[in-house]
């Protein structure tokens, strides 16, 4: 009964409105309740052009060159590119350092650290008659956006000119990644020589019958439906979700302090195990609710467009509750837990923070898509691409590990939430009043140290 | 059945400051008042009783519960903060239902007490005003309400009248003498009126210490040969303030008529029968306090 008053309180509150109208809008805009402009197609022999896309792999004989490559040009002028937290950060390292970074690339290319110091390091990498980069191997194309990619019968045939860089014949890809994770570990972290960020230097074009076996995991394993949901769900989960909840969670627990009920409700005889959990109960069911209306609604309109075909229509129901749910949950219980703790809105701070970081972590490799501690997990891939469902299955697992982490988190954070409120209920914590004082009382005896 | 709240050596510390001394008192059925000014203490003793404040030590039983015991207490009780609201979008009838609810009511019980309790605080044809539509008194008689839900056997209120005007305040009293019949109804205020017209058994608190403890008519005993009037001229009522501690005073063109506290009878003053503020005045009044208490062996 609780329960359903809470629900109502929640659904009948402007905020809940706007947190309505904010996931309609942020959905709208990114195209979810188009998706019938987006139709599953078999591929036919010959393309689109004689193309059927790309896919990353870390085949080492692409991989070495290429990452050889950008790392020379990065070293050159002491300016690399990384992106530790999500946001991108240029990094110029010290002497030592770089002296530590061509100590890598003369093990990688056979020349001296000497060498390099002295030859590549201030050259204008892009100016093309500075030094040759000797990629090697016989099957290798450089596209035009830079990447390499394996051609048919193309052959590569760069003359030296000034200097000639080329990964050593001998060094195996085992040391080659060992090289690339200690470049990676002197900028920092979160650059483009860590190990799971290196098969972004294999593109490699898909061939028809690798083209129609995506086509044919979309049928039997998304079900066509599948695939739909899960794209709505990595854009309602990074646009929305994972932050919107988070002021729905703010808004009620600050109601009872603003309403001045708080004496009354701590007197009554419900226990604050059961009265928060209905409330964080209420509140993603709550925020839930409108998210499985608009998951069935952006799935709908493709429906019409496979009659006759095998649908799952339980794909976005199961996606809402799998995908979305917890990110709906974390969110809510970070709400509940820093309002309780703190009676401020500081949560709304604290997962705004978070999101930003969470998506500004982008979907730069499959596997960063899936990371234990991504707030939404990402797969933006559509039907063009036949919705690349074996990453979806190769990642499954990964999938699920953060998943239970976030709802696990939350349910701790829940109970952390249970005992402050207990805590509070028996004016054992006074909320801000008490965080005010501890930092107060460490002032002085900071004040009181320094006299 | 124990129908009592016995308080034994309690102090309640804030912090380093200590807010109650040493309390021990004694609150059988029926009205009993706290008396004493604002930030003496009253607030945090009712608190303590309504679970929502930790003791430092002593000894509380409500009912022979020992109040350590929250969760049982909690379903005894009824609290009235002194500061206290309702969602403003709710309507009395939704808070009241939210309340039960939280009350522990099942649905058939939620239903004939809340009509029931409407119907006493005389709230039944507000029943669909918004919360915040209601006037200070409306909403303190519905704070009456939501805190009588449980039936509690102890009935705590905090400055109930403070900002009512005069005809509420009348009533407001009348509805907590005609709860306490059964209950154990602790009222906590500063206004004297509010004593005097609904309590029988009384303390007064001053700076965290009970300074009375015991009946309206031990207390204006107390009082009797020391309080006086006199009529003197305004000019020299500036020297008169000084000498005195005056209780009450009105003007009548040139004349003051003044009401005082004094040990003695002055020249021109005649004894007169003391009221509860006098005797509360007198209480307060720190040299009083303690060459009253000398004499008859009052209760600190």
């Amino acid at each position: 009964m609780l329960f359903v008053r809470e629900i109502k309180k929640i659904v009948k509150s402007i905020p809940y409105l706007i947190f309505v109208a904010a996931i309609i809008i942020g959905l709208y805009s990114q195209g979810v309740f188009r998706f019938d402009k987006d139709p599953l197609q078999e591929p036919q022999p010959g393309g689109v052009n004689g193309s059927y896309g790309y896919r990353y792999d870390e085949i080492p004989q692409m991989v070495m060159p290429s990452a050889l490559r950008n790392l020379l040009s990065e070293f050159s002028n002491n300016n690399y590119t990384t992106y530790p937290i999500g946001f991108m950060k240029h990094v110029k390292l010290g002497e030592g350092e770089q002296e530590g970074m061509a100590e890598i690339l003369s093990e990688i290319t056979g020349s001296s650290k000497e060498t390099i110091l002295r030859e590549v390091v201030g050259i204008d990498s892009a100016g093309s008659d500075n030094y040759t980069f000797q990629i090697g191997g016989d099957n290798m194309q450089q596209g035009e956006d830079g990447n390499f990619t394996i051609g048919s019968d193309a052959k590569q045939h760069n003359e030296p000119e000034k200097l000639t860089f080329a990964v050593r014949d001998d060094l195996e890809y085992s040391r080659f990644r060992e090289l690339m994770k200690q470049a990676d570990d002197l900028l920092g972290g979160g650059s483009k020589y860590a190990p799971d960020s290196l098969s972004q230097y294999g593109t490699v074009p898909l061939t028809y019958e690798e083209a129609k076996e995506r086509y044919k995991l979309a049928l039997n394993s998304d079900q066509i439906t599948g695939g739909y949901a899960r794209l709505f769900s990595d854009y309602a989960g990074a646009m929305v979700l994972s932050v919107l909840p988070v002021f729905l969670a703010v808004i009620l627990c600050m109601k009872d302090q603003r309403a001045k009920m708080e004496a009354l409700i701590y007197t009554k005889k419900m226990s604050g195990v059961k009265l928060t959990l209905i409330r964080y109960a209420a509140l993603v069911i709550a925020a839930m609710l409108p998210v499985v209306i608009l998951s069935y609604l952006s799935n709908m309109v493709v429906w019409g467009s496979y009659s006759g075909m095998r649908l799952d229509y339980l794909a976005p129901l199961k996606y809402d509750l799998g995908w979305l749910m917890p990110s709906v949950m974390i969110s809510t219980a970070i709400g509940m837990f820093l309002t309780e703790l703190t009676d401020t809105p500081i949560a709304v701070a604290v997962q705004g923070l978070w999101w930003m970081f969470d998506i500004n972590l982008g979907i730069k490799t499959v596997h960063s898509g899936y990371s234990l501690f991504r707030l939404a997990p990402r797969h933006n891939v559509g039907a063009k691409a036949w919705f690349k469902t074996q990453d979806y299955l190769d990642y499954f697992q990964n999938l699920m590990q953060n998943r239970f982490l976030m709802a696990g988190i939350s349910l701790l954070l829940v109970i952390f939430t249970i005992l402050i409120y207990e805590a509070k209920r028996k004016g054992k914590f006074g909320g801000n009043e008490s965080i005010k004082r501890v930092f107060s009382n460490f002032r002085n005896r900071k004040n009181q140290s320094q006299a | 059945m124990n129908n009592s709240i016995e308080i034994k050596n309690l102090n309640k510390f804030y912090g380093k400051k200590q807010a109650l001394y040493d309390i021990n008192l004694s609150i059988q059925q029926g009205m009993y008042g706290l008396l004493g000014r604002n930030g003496a203490g009253k607030t945090t003793l009712m608190k303590t009783l309504a679970t929502l404040l930790q003791k430092k030590d002593g000894e509380i039983t409500v009912c022979g519960v020992p109040i350590e015991n929250a969760g049982e207490i909690r379903k005894i009780i009824g609290y009235l903060p002194q500061e206290f609201s309702m969602y403003p979008s709710m309507n009395v009838g939704e808070a009241m239902e939210y309340l039960a609810i939280l009350s522990g009511l099942n649905s058939s019980e939620r239903k004939t007490r809340i009509d029931a309790l409407l119907k006493k605080v005389n709230l039944t044809e507000h029943r669909n005003k918004k919360v915040k539509a209601l006037s200070g008194g409306m909403k303190r008689r519905l704070g009456i309400a939501q805190a009588l839900l449980n039936n509690p056997r102890v009935l705590i209120v905090d400055e109930p009248t403070a900002g009512l005007d005069p005809e509420e305040r009348v009533r407001f009293r009348n509805l907590l003498s005609e709860i306490a019949e059964d209950k154990i109804v602790i009222l906590s205020t500063h206004i004297v009126g509010d004593i005097e017209a609904t309590c029988e058994d009384i303390a007064i608190i001053n700076e965290g210490r009970v300074i009375y403890n015991g009946t309206v008519d031990e207390l204006l005993q107390t009082a009797e040969g020391r309080v006086f009037t006199m009529t003197a001229s305004k000019r020299e009522l500036p020297q008169l303030k000084r000498q005195l501690s005056i209780t009450s005073m009105h003007t009548q063109g040139n004349k003051v008529h003044i009401r005082f506290i004094a040990d003695t009878l002055m020249q021109g003053a005649k004894v007169c029968e003391p009221n509860i503020e006098d005797a509360y005045m007198l209480y307060l009044h720190t040299s009083g306090v303690r060459d009253i208490l000398g004499e008859i062996g009052g209760e600190w």
